[in-house]
């Protein structure tokens, strides 16, 4: 007959070996690998201060014979922390749900109960088949005052906790973020970026229940964010971009009157429209190709990049420099 | 009156609407400001727990969404009337309680007031809109007594704010719902464009 034994960690512990008396001789084997007689107090296994390594399947075979007498599978562990509980609504009005965790594992199962409770009314949190750790109620009510009040507790063989959170219906509303968030240049507008999104698929009524966003951007080369705040439409054209730097930009929703910001949208990058680049040419080419000088005067061989608003690449600002300075830019831009 | 589905209508009921959203929106947020003056000025607890009060419109409702347009109006019309009346009395109340001493949050009250009374007609003329009118005040039932204890006032004031707050959410809520059907139309919610 096998058993099942949970013990916490540190803790002493005496294993018998079923009916046998205490001055019979046996063998005690852990996984399968004999105990030294050392552990022995008569046919007692003693195991002073267990720790996480010493779980596993404890057998005691009678002396002579090596018959099997009693075998148990100890679990060693501890007693539950109070759990992290947390509710939100992304899905307002439809409902909200609520997830928890333990701070620290315990190494032996555990189960969690939830209970909510809604004025005098306990409601049903139904658990998620995924994730396990969570639940979700749907509102019965909308506009209520009254609080809601959600209890997890926690229990293991070796012990129980538990944690309450007491809220508003409209506190923890807090939508997913933003989804499919585009960038894109305006074309001839090196200073323009415009940015589209679309409502988190998850809020369900975004006519009724509105969203607002924020929209924050910063070129890569800088730590400061722009921010923007937009109380309609899902999209936004950026008109103060550097010109020919590339951009990141994110997008946060809130529900237009209650709750919190959602988190911020995966980042998209972003590149305000540049001229298309022109070639090079050395003063001593343009001397080549044009009519033959009388003159013996040879320039240094210095280059200019044309004419304004020509640039070279993508990433640089279009100006009109000597070389040296244009050395210099290209060092400065890049950096 | 032009009928209720003119175009002319229509415009008036969106223009109301958005109008009505725009007022209930702001009446929430000070509604919100006067509860923090009203708490600290009475000493109250803020997260002190509140019984349903008699007479005071409470805000929550079970299947919110599957309400008519009519029935939106019309139980708004109900409680923004009860909380004017509930208003003159904490205006009147406060001024005997304090007299001149805190006019910082009598005139709080007094411009949540006018808001409430603006409010209340708004909610007139759309169910005039509706072709329906609005229910005559003549039936409707005075509010209870005050409370005659001191403490009990303030719980109640405190009560009558909280729902308060709850009703302008309710009914920005309930002018986008009525802003997305066509006006006249008190029957069962449908999606739009259905006969």
């Amino acid at each position: 007959e096998s058993h099942i034994q949970y013990e916490r960690v540190g803790a002493d512990v005496t294993m018998k070996c079923g009916s046998m008396d205490w001055d019979a001789a046996v063998t005690w084997t852990a996984n399968g690998t004999d105990i030294d007689e050392s552990h022995l107090n008569g046919s007692y296994l003693i195991l002073k201060k267990v720790d996480l390594t010493q779980s596993g399947q404890y057998s005691c075979y009678e002396g002579s014979s090596w018959h099997l007498k009693y075998q148990t599978f100890l679990r060693v562990g501890t007693p539950p922390k109070e759990p992290l509980l947390m509710c939100r609504s992304n899905n307002y009005p439809k409902g909200f749900y609520c997830s928890w965790h333990l701070p620290t594992p315990t190494y032996i199962p555990n189960s969690f109960n939830i209970s909510v409770i809604h004025g005098t009314k306990e409601m049903i949190c139904e658990k998620d088949v995924f994730p396990k750790n969570r639940c979700h109620i749907r509102y019965l009510q909308l506009f209520s005052t009254v609080k809601y009040k959600v209890t997890l507790t926690v229990t293991n063989a070796l012990g129980k906790n538990s944690t309450t959170l007491t809220f508003d219906e409209f506190t923890i509303v807090k939508p997913d973020p933003p989804e499919n968030v585009v960038a894109k240049p305006v074309p001839n507008n090196p200073r323009r970026l415009e940015v589209s999104w679309q409502n988190p698929s998850s809020w369900p009524d975004p006519e009724s229940f509105p969203l607002k966003f924020f929209l924050r951007y910063r070129p890569l080369i800088l730590d400061q964010w722009q921010h923007v705040e937009l109380s309609d439409g899902t999209s936004h054209t950026i008109t103060d971009a550097y010109a020919g730097k590339e951009y990141i930009i994110q997008v946060a929703a809130k529900d237009n009157d209650i709750g919190t910001w959602s988190d911020w949208s995966v980042a998209v990058h972003a590149t305000p429209w540049t001229e298309e680049p022109k070639h090079l040419t050395t003063e001593a080419q343009v001397a080549e190709t044009t009519s033959a000088s009388t003159s013996s005067f040879m320039p240094p061989p210095t280059t200019k990049i044309c004419d304004k608003g020509a640039a070279v690449g993508s990433g640089a600002v279009a100006v009109c420099w000597t070389a040296g300075l244009v050395l210099a830019a290209y060092g400065v831009l890049f950096i | 009156m032009a009928a209720a589905d003119s175009p002319s209508a229509a415009l008036r009921h969106r223009d109301l609407c958005s109008r009505g959203i725009r007022l209930a929106g702001k009446m929430r947020l000070d509604v919100i400001n006067l509860l923090d003056t009203y708490v600290e000025r009475q000493g109250l607890d803020a997260s002190a727990s509140v019984a349903a009060v008699e007479g005071v419109p409470v805000a929550a409702v079970e299947r919110w969404d599957e309400q008519t347009g009519t029935q939106r109006l019309l139980e708004n019309l109900v409680a923004y009337r009860a909380f004017r009346a509930l208003l003159a009395q904490m205006l009147e109340e406060q001024r005997e309680q304090l007299g001149e001493a805190d006019t910082t949050l009598g005139r709080a009250l007094a411009a949540v007031l006018l808001q409430v009374s603006a409010f209340t007609y708004h909610l007139e003329e759309l169910l005039r809109l509706e072709s329906r009118g609005p229910p005559g005040e003549e039936g409707a039932e005075p509010p209870p007594p005050p409370p005659v204890s001191l403490f009990e006032r303030k719980l109640r004031g405190l009560r009558v704010l909280r729902e308060l707050a709850q009703w302008a959410l309710r009914s920005t809520r309930d002018l986008r719902q009525l802003a997305k059907a066509s006006p006249g139309s008190g029957s069962v919610p449908s999606p739009p464009n259905s006969p």
